[in-house]
């Protein structure tokens, strides 16, 4: 009898669909993303000025489409990052697991429920 | 009646020598502490591999010197061990094609020493037992009723699976076997793929419920290096990998399972 | 002589840090600039969420050098990210037989990144064009 057989059942298989959504969306549309939000709209290339204005950025927040988005986009991405930097730091013996675990997809299980109460906040 | 013509062959002794040195890492139990280096110069043919070598040391230089070997071509999966620090077959790594200067060879990493380069094979073979690495035939025929039939396609869905030479160089490639012994692994991951990718069998789902817990795949991390040290590109990488896919559909699935699992 | 004493050599704690671990453990830290990325677009939602003023400081931060350099660094790490994952998705996938052929995990990569980078394109190239 090897070790593996009759084992309980281990949550990773959620956790890894979790990894593997958020990577195929960062993957798809990381490098847009960050171009977008964090050089031409800032500097106003090939985007008005206006783009990122309070009352845009609120009217973007408050659609639902909009939502979806910055929900899928936040969680996902934070669910991707924690489960690498989860493993990468269980290499590296950088903790006990629990603690990693804590730090890791505890950080992206907070940020997920605050982006929902967040966004439900912000209104319709 | 004229001669029949004899080509030359050449002996060994008419071919180039060269004189290689190797540094071989050696453990007796019961006399020695921990292991320790011990260094051989090995004259022989410029082609000799690795295997011809230790053979030719334990033949003139030290007859305590233990190691497995079979086939001499790769194919029986005996002789693998840490060829500077890359697992490799010796049978079929040439030392001409190493960097030049004295050759390390070790045992196998991540398994237990027996002796000199001989290590515990015991708890692989567990694992390749526990895969039912057998054909459970999708449907009975008698033999009247011919062979199960499979078109090439429907074989090449599992055919590099089924090259595997249990040669274990992929256990000591990984990185996560080595700090989990329990993890199932590539190879016998390998053999389970063998049989749930074989169009004629039916055991799925009975060797699929084997490895769903950390020990099963999940212990994998996707490093992939076993699949580059694999001497025959079996890609026991892709075994495990897809292998999550299927566990993790399954993990929500399998409420929906009406039948129960054989 | 017939005594058994297996002897247990432990891998090196800094195996991840050499080779042939080394690019593995590159391809992983990627997936920290995609949750930084994450980070710095839920700071933006938790600003906008305290209003104008709070909103203002957070688009002062953005038209930076310091948040230039550090986007452009994250886009550098992303795109890494993007090479490595296409790299990696073939081994998630049974083997894809074609006309009766294997298809090579190479040809599968080649054909993902390529969407990939058309994905991203299309997002940028949409957006630039909705805003006019």
């Amino acid at each position: 009898m090897s070790a593996h057989q009759n084992e309980k059942r281990s949550l990773s298989p959620l956790l890894w669909l979790l990894f593997g959504a958020g990577g195929m969306l960062s993957a798809l549309f990381g490098p847009a993303l960050i171009l977008i939000t964090g050089v031409l709209a800032p500097t106003g290339t090939g985007l008005p000025q206006d783009f990122l204005s309070y009352d845009h950025a609120l009217a973007l927040a408050r659609n639902p489409f909009g939502k979806l988005v910055a929900l899928g986009v936040i969680s996902l991405f934070f669910w991707h990052g924690a489960e690498r930097i989860f493993l990468t730091m269980k290499d590296m013996k950088a903790g006990p697991a629990k603690v990693l675990a804590i730090m890791t997809y505890g950080v992206a299980a907070v940020v997920t429920l605050a982006t929902f109460g967040l966004l439900l906040a912000i209104g319709f | 009646m004229s001669e029949p013509v004899m080509s030359p062959v050449m002996s060994e002794s008419a071919m180039p020598q060269k004189t290689f040195e190797l540094r071989i890492l050696r453990y007796t139990p019961g006399r020695d502490e921990k292991p320790a280096f011990g260094s051989f110069k090995v004259t022989g043919a410029e082609g000799m591999s690795v295997l011809e070598a230790l053979q030719s040391i334990k033949d003139t230089l030290d007859g305590t010197l233990s190691f497995r070997w079979s086939c001499r071509m790769a194919v029986c999966g005996s002789c693998g061990m840490m060829i500077n620090g890359t697992p490799k077959l010796a049978c079929s790594t040439l030392l001409r094609d190493l960097p030049p200067g004295p050759v390390t060879v070790e045992p196998l990493q991540n398994f237990p020493i027996e002796r000199d380069l001989v290590i515990s094979v015991d708890a692989f073979v567990k694992k390749i037992e526990s895969v039912y690495p057998y054909l459970i035939p999708r449907e009975q025929k008698t033999v009247a009723e011919g062979p199960h039939l499979q078109t090439p396609a429907q074989m090449a869905a599992y055919e590099s699976f089924s090259d595997c030479i249990n040669c274990m160089l992929c256990y000591a490639a990984c990185p996560q076997f080595g700090e989990n012994p329990d993890f199932i692994g590539p190879g016998a991951m390998a053999m389970l793929q063998r049989y749930n990718g074989d169009s004629r069998d039916g055991g799925r789902q009975k060797r699929l419920d084997t490895i769903h817990g950390e020990n099963g795949v999940w212990s994998c991390t996707a490093v992939g290096y076993c699949s580059e040290v694999c001497p025959k590109s079996v890609d026991p990488a892709n075994a495990v990998n897809q292998n999550k896919t299927n566990s993790a559909f399954d993990f929500f699935l399998r409420f929906l399972r009406t039948e129960q699992p054989q | 002589m017939n005594e058994r004493r297996p002897y247990h050599r432990p891998m090196p704690g800094n195996w991840w840090a050499r080779p042939p671990y080394r690019a593995y453990t590159a391809r992983e830290l990627s997936g920290v600039a995609v949750a930084a990325y994450g980070g710095v677009l839920f700071a933006g939602l938790v600003s906008l969420s305290r209003g104008p003023e709070s909103w203002d400081g957070y688009l002062q931060f953005l038209r930076s050098p310091t948040s230039l350099a550090l986007h452009v660094l994250l886009l550098a790490a992303m795109i890494f990210h993007v090479i490595t994952w296409f790299q990696t998705l073939p081994k998630t996938m049974p083997k894809m037989i074609v006309g009766g052929k294997h298809v090579p995990a190479k040809k599968i990569t080649r054909i993902a990144t390529l969407a990939a980078g058309v994905a991203s394109l299309v997002l940028v190239l949409v957006v630039l064009g909705v805003a006019r």
